[in-house]
């Protein structure tokens, strides 16, 4: 490789990274909760981690009590008890409110039961899926960052070409400038293959939406719904004429038959009604079980996931009348192409392999907000520039403002139990709040170092504090734990010890060196 | 006309051919390989247009911003954007 391309690639990994850093550090992060989000949401709710285990799922019977409760909508979600939850949650959207509707029944009885106030999991799941901005600029961006993301790590695969060397380097007492190249190189090669997956995956769900116009422009004149239903399946054609429904038990029997290695995470239902004849009304009063009637055009359609195969589009639909199947997805086996896409959402979001490739995950995503961190410093110290320039400040304000505000929610969320329906809007309070503040903090104080050993260490006590307030107020300390809350309590006791580690290593100021523009550039000379 | 050649042969000109210039690039490379993908069935094509749209796009990014000089770059994306964009308009319309 000639200098010029090599001082080019260079130039554009430092700009690009400095560019995206931040952005990428918000979304690497907030992937971390994500990751976890039924767990976390699991976890939120004590209620609900007190029901008696059980993965038993009867649709009619699921069903018969969502009518009983008045929830029959046009079309409804349900996501039934898995290895982790004992409930089956049921939602709608509701166009005229703009709004969800949700209803959670317990596995082992069908019992309606009322979830906690908290919306922890939703606060730290959207920052990652959409920045909480509105659909869908928010993950356009986030698709934008990934494509950054990935251009970064390409320049970055050429940039370093001694890296049997930089795979075990770590000269920490040499320099501050020093241990930072190190640490960026030696992350970024050991968690090279982790981060193109990601951000590849990552890429192709943030843009899919912006992309999909194209590719319906080419292979379908432009009509992206006829493309959606061409992989998705067909949507509902609601008709108003109502019909007895065909079983649903005997549906459910059908798709798990034909799909023995799939475990059902989705099923959707459009066009199911209550008894709408006064006939039936009565009929209805009289019996336990009201009769459900269907749109002779409605439709019901079963997802799910292999536990131990790359592949997510795997769903069959039914017409609700008459049992037939009219559309099967599974692009297990349809050529290359449709392998990779089927691939992309277990990939991301760790749909296979367990809990333990999840935690792999997760400490993979802490170690690239390390390299994005160290990244930011050493473009800033190759500058003879410090902690104080504008750069460093917002690096440190937002991205450990970031994880203090992360911590914040996680303990108010426990201590906040019994403020009733208002917790949510406090949950979103504190960590907006607490995370303003610390990006505020950063501007204004100059010694970046002792602010971020104090957010080091406050985050870490609030990681503490998490569990002291979920013994407290929910009596579930880690001693009388077990399962998920258990695993949470753990997780949150390592990463404030990770967080706690940084703090030690982390200097309390820098000897302030002049590394000028000129000396990084002979040195890439040298290098290259 | 030497301000303009400056700005066109300048740096954010390369930078600019990098992003968008190769960006329209790939919109019209990605239309004709979902159009042209001669394996599978249609929904194979679409998902062959989505996962090289942005092997294409990365390709055509670093292929633009390694030229030596703006107007360089530029000749890059528009030699890919206009001999494919002919090509997408026949096969949409015959």
């Amino acid at each position: 490789m000639d200098n010029s391309t090599h001082k080019t690639l260079y130039a554009t990994h430092g700009w690009v990274g400095i560019i995206s850093g931040i952005l990428l550090f918000v979304v690497v992060f907030s992937g971390i909760p994500a990751l976890f989000e039924n767990e976390m949401e699991y976890w939120q709710s004590p209620s609900l981690t007190q029901l008696p285990k059980s993965q038993a799922f009867e649709l009619d019977s699921v069903m018969q009590t969502a009518a009983k409760n008045d929830f029959i909508f046009e079309e409804i979600f349900i996501s039934p008890a898995d290895e982790i939850r004992s409930h089956h949650i049921l939602w709608s959207y509701l166009k005229e409110t703009d709004k969800y509707e949700t209803l959670y029944l317990a596995a082992h009885n069908n019992e309606v039961i009322t979830p906690g106030n908290s919306e922890l999991a939703h606060i730290l799941t959207e920052l990652h899926t959409s920045l909480h901005l509105p659909s869908p600029y928010g993950s356009y961006i986030i698709g934008v960052a990934g494509l950054a993301m990935l251009l970064a790590i390409i320049a970055g695969i050429f940039i370093h070409t001694k890296w049997r060397k930089e795979f075990v380097m770590l000269r920490e007492k040499r320099s501050w400038r020093l241990l930072l190249t190190d640490q960026h190189k030696l992350i970024g090669l050991w968690s090279l293959p982790f981060t193109f997956i990601l951000a590849f995956t990552g890429t192709i769900l943030g843009l899919l939406g912006l992309i999909s116009p194209i590719l319906a422009f080419a292979a379908f004149n432009g009509d992206v719904e006829k493309a959606t239903q061409a992989i998705l399946g067909p949507r509902a054609q609601i008709t108003g004429e109502a019909l007895p429904s065909y079983s649903l038990n005997a549906l459910q029997a059908q798709y798990q038959k034909d799909n023995p290695n799939i475990q059902v995470d989705l099923i959707a239902i459009s066009g199911l009604q209550k008894s709408a004849t006064a006939q039936d009304k009565v009929a209805e009063q009289s019996s336990e079980n009201p009769v459900l009637l269907s749109d002779s055009g409605g439709i019901i359609k079963f997802s799910g996931m292999h536990g131990t195969a790359l592949n997510s589009l795997q769903a069959t639909t039914y017409q609700l009348i008459s049992g037939e199947q009219i559309h099967h997805a599974n692009f297990f086996g349809n050529g290359p192409f449709q392998r990779i896409f089927a691939a992309v959402v277990p990939l991301h979001y760790v749909f296979y392999g367990g809990g333990w490739l999840k935690l792999f995950y997760a400490l993979s995503a802490l170690a690239v907000c390390g390299l994005i961190v160290s990244g930011n410093m050493l473009w800033l110290t190759r500058r003879g520039l410090n902690e104080r320039h504008w750069l460093g400040r917002s690096t440190l304000g937002v991205c450990a403002g970031l994880v203090f505000a992360t911590f914040s929610v996680l303990a108010s969320s426990m201590w906040l139990q019994k403020s009733g329906a208002e917790q949510h809007q406090l949950e979103e309070g504190i960590f907006w709040g607490s995370w303003l503040l610390c990006i505020v903090s950063a501007l204004i104080f100059p010694k970046g170092f002792a602010i971020s050993h104090w957010l080091l260490r406050g985050s870490a006590l609030l990681g503490v504090l998490t569990i002291v307030g979920d013994g407290v107020m929910n009596q579930r300390w880690p001693w009388n734990s077990e399962g998920w809350v258990l695993f949470i309590h753990l997780g949150l006791v390592l990463f404030s010890a990770t967080l706690l580690l940084v703090d030690y290593l982390l200097p309390h100021k820098i000897s302030q060196k002049k590394s000028t523009e000129k000396i990084a550039t002979e040195e890439l000379a040298k290098a290259a | 006309m030497v301000w303009f050649k400056n700005i066109f042969n300048g740096t954010a000109s390369r930078v600019c051919a990098a992003i968008l210039g190769s960006l329209l690039a790939t919109v019209v490379l990605t239309i004709g390989i979902t159009m042209l993908w001669p394996l599978g069935d249609t929904i194979e094509k679409v998902f062959a247009g989505g996962v090289f749209f942005f092997v294409i796009w990365a390709g055509l990014f670093y292929w633009a911003i390694l030229s030596k000089s703006g107007a360089r770059a530029w000749v890059k994306v528009l030699g890919v954007f206009l001999p494919m964009l002919l090509i997408d308009v026949y096969l949409l319309r015959f």
